[in-house]
């Protein structure tokens, strides 16, 4: 990437008439970002998705700057009526509406001046690359005691008017003491070869309660991060759900950050792909603390040339006696040019544990496909039995009931 | 019984040094060293090429940093490449000519050289710092055509399959540490198993370090022709010193059509001393390749020694319904630090690989297994089990599992288990409360995890390697 | 042989054994019925030395002082703990445990351990004895073993160690009528005037082929009544809500 390049985004962030101290963090930022570049096949947490390679294979002339003009307008029957729930919209990337009808709003603070003090967390460029360019920025403080009445949909609407674009931006969120909130991030993507980084950060007070759920259904031709981390502490909980299927390229990369005692993580997926479609989950559970749990459970479904990746870290610190942690990663093969690579990793300095972690990979059972068929289904019928109920276990883990009826309805279970 | 045996074994029984006169090469690492060993060894022109084009290659190559083990930098230029007992230069005719001094150390580590004193019917070939100083039971052996021998000597008598395998499955331009190898290598054991042979006895290696600021580079070449069978052993000891010893090994082993190797390592290289001082640094390079159909290679490894231990014994299943196997513990205690694992490529059809790997990590010890299951997109059927449990004692260590698993077959089938845990403290309880003391527990709940990998060595390995799982873990519970 | 006086335990804050005195002269058989949660493997571990408990009071076995030993050391002194739940302890052959334990208990005393065929030889009579297949010792410690066969294990390592006091925490419970009787014979044939036993049990009915010289009824961490065997006949009609 370009001198030239690193001067355009410098004049933007000039003519953005930001201020000084802001300006000079982006730039440390993008220097950093322009001379690692993406990640590639080199780094080891990108071994299986060579997002480089990736990118240049599918999007030629990267736009970085982003002068997107011009009001974005996203299809109003694309709004979920499956159930009540407040609203952030994201076109193109741009904050459109937060509309939250059902809840107290003094119970609920809205920043969205950038926080950089939280931004040094930086495992990889594109959360250089996120804090650099990011200027729709909100921060949604949830006040003590307060329990969220409806879900928070944040709806990421791509709309057909941008291509080739890089967009950026960023949600923090507080909820603090004996708070809870359930958030469902869904992706709703016209646009076309953009690549979409987005970093949400939360931080999980004492006794507080996330659900956390995503869903990329339809598909799509993005590229996409999707960085989450998570910090809970005493006797905190987040439920992570992942539905992995739309976009020509997603990873979810989600760190848990388990601070302090009994607070707990849990964390399910389904990546169900068709075609050339390449999805990723990375997780990274770090137990810091004793008497913290966490459980995961991956089931990924592979047709075509598709190609399914699990990366799950389990990290042990030496403070972190009585850990409980679980992993368990499955997947299906369906066509013979289906990939699917997993990293199952257990680093432990911990020695009252209980620690494991398992991976199978195949096809499905050709008895019970026989078995199915000699009671009258046909092959495609009894395919797709078998393979919803090897999804199942992971819908089951969802704990919000509108949500699992929404996902079951989205995959025809 | 046992406390006095333990009393004797208590540090580490191999780590007494061999007063012996020695030819070495000059320190360092350069063409003139490489012609030196070549020229020492007589060889022939075209092996002195060989490693010359290994040493072209590795001054392109840099050392591997991604294990988990970390260490301060070699000096290359700071080890003598070769070093031989200044008896061992001559040819002998028969083993009675052999050096006493020699003798009497293998005696000490246990390995008797003499025929006569050996009941349990192994051929043993001793390797002592750079060369081969023996090799029992020649004769018999020669009546059923098996080849065993140096590798020096094998590369005088028998070029035509050296040429032909060598490097065949370890190639001159690989990693660092096996093209160092492959330009230095100074001796090893090259076993040939001739067509339909069933090798009449256990083939086994002894290796010791025993000169100072030495490394050791062997190279073994193991070939089981169609419908062979071979069992091979290798054991390792070296003295206790405080300098870190550089092993960088290569093994290659050749398995075709319808025949089986079954390689073993029993490895208690000096460990460095409860501080950390000191110790080998065990950075091996070994690979089977399953070239045949129906082929199987089977690696079993009992891990105990060395400062840090970094190999992937590993199997390439390359003829269709070739099985690879892989068992292993690794013991880390006091400071000692393990990276080791597998690799089992699956390249033909129906290939069938199974991997139980025994992690026991104490002290301050870390461990790591690490592995990689690949499954190429025409190995239909492909099968692998994968069964990764480990053990800490305390809480200053660590025990981690780094499986990579690559799957581009639709039919075939990968299974990965991985359990971490202490020892349990109820298991403790029962068997204290049955009179045992909590290091003879220990040590019979650790020989109980490790079972399964036990019982894959021969039968004498077997009471060694059990033996040598309760030493290793002594001191490890305050 | 073994004197307790004024025994209390307590785990994690909360007090078990409030309190409880037992005397057993060598070549007693003493049982203790009680209700659930009343103390009774409390009492058992803490005769054993499992690690976790407070502890006050004194336990002296043949004037030792027992609190001050280790488990082991406990195992060597003659005291053997037949599990409620015996531990699995997988790729341990169950003959190759039995002896190690046997000559770590020889050799603390002083005696000559055993060679493998004189070990066999006893372990053959041994199990011909109790009925007992010896199938089951080539097998890994009670791994897959059946309830019962993990209790007919704990008494035939039992009559293999020959311990002076022996404490049978629940071993009836969960047992058919078969390996009852091999548990009680068990018993019956180790009982002599040197070693005495402390038969932990909710029920009587294993009492009925081990007639025990005392019963105690343990409740609420003490021993609230002594008596003869009619006590527990007495007890297993009433039913422990309505006794006393």
């Amino acid at each position: 990437m370009t001198l030239e390049l690193k001067n355009n985004i410098e004049k933007m962030f000039k003519e953005k008439k930001l201020p000084s101290e802001n300006i000079e963090f982006r730039k440390k930022q993008i220097d950093i970002f322009l001379t690692k570049g993406f990640p590639n096949k080199k780094i080891e947490e990108w071994k299986y998705s060579d997002l480089d390679h990736i990118i240049k294979q599918n999007i030629s002339n990267l736009n970085f700057e982003l002068k997107l003009t011009g009001d974005f307008n996203y299809n109003n029957s694309e709004i979920l009526n499956d159930f009540e729930h407040n609203k952030i919209i994201y076109v193109n990337g741009k904050i459109k509406n937060f509309d939250f009808p059902f809840e107290e709003r003094e119970n609920i603070e809205i920043n969205y001046n950038q926080d950089f003090k939280t931004s040094k967390n930086s495992i990889n460029s594109l959360i250089n690359l996120n804090n650099a360019l990011t200027f729709n920025y909100s921060k949604i403080r949830i006040l003590k005691n307060y329990n969220f009445k409806k879900p928070l949909v944040i709806y990421h609407f791509g709309t057909k008017d941008i291509n080739s674009s890089v967009i950026n931006f960023r949600s923090d969120f507080v909820l603090e003491e004996n708070s809870s909130l359930c958030v469902i991030n869904i992706f709703k993507n016209h646009s076309k070869n953009n690549f979409i980084n987005i970093n949400q950060q939360y931080k999980i007070s004492k006794n507080a309660n996330l659900k956390n759920y995503r869903i990329d259904s339809e598909l799509n031709s993005g590229i996409n991060y999707f960085f989450t981390n998570i910090d809970l502490e005493n006797n905190s909980n987040s439920e992570t759900f992942i539905y992995s299927a739309g976009s020509k390229f997603f990873r979810n990369e989600i760190n848990c950050n388990l601070n302090d005692k009994y607070s707990s993580a849990f964390i399910s997926g389904i990546i169900n792909l068709n075609e050339s479609q390449h999805h990723e989950i990375k997780t990274n559970i770090n137990h810091l603390s004793e008497n913290t749990k966490s459980y995961q459970l991956i089931k990924s479904v592979l047709n075509d040339s598709s190609k399914g990746v699990f990366q799950g870290k389990i990290f042990v610190d030496h403070k972190a006696q009585k850990t409980d942690g679980y992993q368990l990663s499955k997947s299906l093969l369906l066509d013979k040019d289906a990939e699917f690579d997993a990293k199952p990793e257990l680093e432990i300095y911990a020695d009252d544990v209980k620690c494991s972690h398992g991976s199978t990979s195949g096809n499905l059972d050709e008895n019970s496909i026989f078995y199915l068929m000699s009671r009258g289904l046909s092959y495609k019928q009894s395919k797709k039995l078998l393979v919803d109920g090897f999804l199942n276990d992971a819908i089951e883990k969802i704990t919000n009931q509108d949500v699992k009826k929404y996902i079951k309805k989205l995959m025809k279970i | 019984m046992i406390d006095k045996e333990l009393e004797k074994l208590k540090d580490y029984k191999y780590g007494f040094t061999t007063e012996i006169e020695n030819i070495k090469a000059p320190k360092g690492l350069n063409k003139e060293v490489i012609k030196f060993i070549s020229n020492i060894k007589k060889e022939p022109e075209w092996m002195l090429q060989w490693r010359l084009k290994a040493f072209e290659r590795l001054k392109h190559l840099k050392e591997p940093d991604w294990q988990k083990p970390k260490f301060s930098k070699i000096n290359y230029q700071d080890i003598y490449y070769y070093s031989a007992p200044k008896s061992a230069s001559e040819k002998l005719k028969s083993l009675d000519e052999l050096d006493p001094k020699l003798l009497e150390t293998y005696n000490k580590l246990g390995i008797p050289l003499q025929e006569q004193k050996r009941l349990n019917g192994i051929a043993v070939d001793a390797i002592f710092d750079s060369v081969s100083v023996a090799t029992t039971f020649k004769d018999k052996l020669t009546e059923k055509g098996v080849i065993f021998c140096s590798m020096s000597e094998a590369i005088k008598k028998h070029p035509e399959l050296v040429k032909k395998y060598l490097g065949s499955v370890i190639p001159v331009n690989d990693h660092y540490f096996a093209t160092l190898n492959s330009a230095v290598f100074t001796d090893g054991s090259f076993v040939y198993i001739p067509e339909n042979i069933r090798c009449p006895m256990e083939l086994s290696t002894y290796f010791r370090i025993n000169a100072s600021e030495t490394g050791q580079f062997e190279r073994t070449l193991i070939i089981a022709d169609k419908g062979s069978y071979v069992s091979y052993l290798e054991g390792c000891t070296a003295p206790m010193r405080d300098e870190n010893q550089l092993h960088a090994a290569n093994v290659e082993l050749i398995a075709l059509d319808n025949a089986e190797i079954k390689y073993s390592t029993v490895q208690n290289w000096y460990p460095g001393d409860k501080n950390g001082k000191g110790g080998i640094y065990n950075f091996v390079t070994k690979r089977g390749l399953c070239k045949g159909k129906n082929s199987k290679i089977s690696w079993t490894q009992v891990e105990t020694g060395s400062a840090i231990t970094w190999k992937y014994p590993s199997c390439i299943l390359q003829g269709d319904n070739s099985i690879g196997e892989f068992y292993s513990i690794a013991i880390t205690n006091n400071y000692q630090k393990a990276d080791t694992g597998t690799k089992m490529i699956h390249i033909g059809k129906n290939t069938k690989s199974k991997i139980i790997s025994k992690g026991i990590s104490a002290g301050y010890a870390d461990n790591t297994y690490r592995g990689l299951v690949n499954i190429f997109p025409k190995a239909k059927n492909a099968r692998n089990f994968t069964q990764c449990d480990s053990l800490l004692i305390g809480n200053k260590c660590g025990a981690h599992t780094v499986p990579y698993i690559k799957n581009r077959n639709s039919e075939s089938k990968i299974e990965h288990e991985a359990t971490t845990s202490k020892i349990n403290e109820d298991q403790l309880y029962y068997c204290q409360q049955r009179g045992l003391n909590t290091e003879d527990a220990i040590s019979l709940i650790v020989n109980g995890f490790c079972k399964e990998v036990l019982q894959q060595l021969p039968m004498e390995f077997a009471v060694e390697a059990q033996k040598l799982v309760g030493i290793s873990l002594e001191g490890s519970v305050g | 042989m073994l004197e307790i006086k004024n025994l209390k335990a307590s785990i994690e804050n909360k007090e078990i054994l409030k309190g409880l005195n037992l005397n057993i002269k060598a070549g007693e058989v003493h049982a203790i019925m009680g209700p659930n949660a009343s103390g009774k493997s409390t009492l058992s571990n803490i005769l054993s030395g499992k690690k976790g408990y407070e502890i006050s009071g004194e336990v002296r076995f043949e004037n030792n002082n027992l609190l001050k030993l280790g488990i082991e050391e406990r195992a060597h002194k003659g005291i053997f703990l037949a599990f409620q739940y015996p531990l699995e302890i997988p790729g341990v052959n169950t003959n190759n445990f039995l002896k190690t334990s046997l000559n770590a208990i020889k050799k603390a005393r002083g005696e000559k351990e055993l060679d493998a065929i004189e070990f066999l030889k006893l372990v053959k009579k041994k199990s011909s004895d109790l009925k007992i297949e010896e199938k089951i010792l080539n097998r890994h410690l009670n791994v897959g073993f059946s309830g019962g066969e993990k209790k007919k294990n704990e008494i035939l390592q039992m009559s293999i160690l020959n311990p002076k006091l022996s404490i049978l925490d629940e071993t009836d419970s969960g047992l058919d009528i078969d390996a009852l009787r091999i548990v009680s014979e068990g018993v019956n044939t180790l009982r002599g005037s040197k070693n005495s036993f402390l038969i932990i049990t909710h029920y009587q009915r294993l009492l009925n082929y081990i007639k025990p010289d005392y019963v105690h009824v343990l409740k609420n961490g003490k021993i609230i009544k002594t008596g003869n065997f009619e006590l527990a006949l007495e007890l297993e009609n009433k039913g422990y809500e309505n006794f006393l």
